[in-house]
């Protein structure tokens, strides 16, 4: 493959991804802030965390499961994520050595 | 920009994996750093791997790229209520850098300390440096994508927002959404393409929030 055309290849899917990215920001300005999509917008966070949470679980099965589980709980009880990370991490690591 | 530190590991990580595939393709060390900079996007960067070919699918991969990052629009849209009072030429910059954890990570500190757009930038960075890095290490370093690693790589992004979860929890006032949109997660992700199950999921809880609240 002619290195000038994986270039523009890679150039083309770029801008694509970087048109997504600023295009809803640009978009939104001609929303109002009482609107539907608006009122939408401001719920969406917090259920969005759920959903990218359990699409990360299945993905990472077992293993992905008993961490998050464990960095969820100690994160609730220590309120540190460096613990919460440590401790998920861990977990998860020992669930798939042994076989999960 | 320090609470995001952990994502350069994660990060790191996956961006070491992307680029051992990229080398096991045949790319060369400046294609592969290009690609992780400049589409830097996980999904997009899998997905068009899996339909590398020679011609390349051009038109195929840029509708692939668009169909699994629409979700940044939906976060995008939601950035400009947080900061709609920024001028543009300070935002748009910053959105190069967007990304899942990022955005999840700014909205979860609006909610508790109010709206800051240095907290996007400096959560972001870490993340971007953590990708590009770690594909760059892919070529620098006889590595190889190990367990442990491929572990990190995967876990690390899910159980860090798992954390941010018992500040949001503060917020809600019924279990209903988030029980709608792991439900409706779990069956896209199970029966369907995994990729949409945040937007799908995401999108039916916040239905059932807004029937729930007139005001919020």
């Amino acid at each position: 493959m002619h290195d000038l055309q994986l270039l523009g290849v890679i150039c083309i899917l770029g801008v694509t991804c970087y048109a997504m990215r600023a295009g809803g920001y640009v978009l939104a300005a001609s929303m109002r802030d009482d609107s539907i999509a608006g009122r939408f917008l401001r719920l969406a966070p917090g259920n969005l965390f759920i959903a990218f949470i359990v699409g990360g679980c299945l993905s990472g099965g077992p293993a992905g499961l008993v961490g998050t589980v464990v960095a969820l709980v100690t994160m609730a009880i220590t309120a540190r994520e460096w613990a919460a990370l440590g401790a998920g991490f861990g977990a998860a690591l020992a669930a798939s050595t042994i076989g999960w | 920009m320090v609470a995001a530190l952990p994502f350069l590991l994660s990060n790191g990580a996956a961006g070491l994996v992307m680029g051992l595939t990229y080398k096991g393709l045949g790319l060369g060390a400046a294609h592969a750093i290009l690609f992780s900079l400049l589409v830097y996007s996980a999904t997009a960067q899998a997905i068009t791997l899996s339909m590398w070919a020679s011609p390349l699918p051009i038109v195929a991969m840029v509708v692939a790229c668009i169909a699994t990052n629409s979700r940044y629009l939906l976060m995008g849209a939601h950035l400009r209520q947080l900061f709609g009072g920024l001028a543009p030429r300070k935002m748009l910059p910053t959105l190069f850098l967007l990304a899942d954890a990022s955005w999840l990570m700014t909205s979860s500190d609006a909610d508790r300390n109010g709206p800051d757009a240095g907290y996007l930038l400096g959560s972001s960075i870490p993340m971007a440096v953590g990708w590009v890095g770690g594909t760059a290490l892919a070529y620098a370093a006889p590595l190889a994508a190990n367990g442990p690693l491929r572990l990190a790589a995967a876990l690390l992004p899910t159980m860090f927002i798992a954390t941010l979860l018992p500040s949001q929890w503060k917020n809600v006032r019924s279990p209903w959404p988030w029980l709608t949109s792991a439900v409706a997660a779990l069956l896209v992700a199970r029966f369907g393409d995994p990729r949409w199950s945040m937007l799908i999921g995401g999108g039916c809880g916040t239905l059932v929030s807004m029937m729930e609240r007139s005001d919020a």
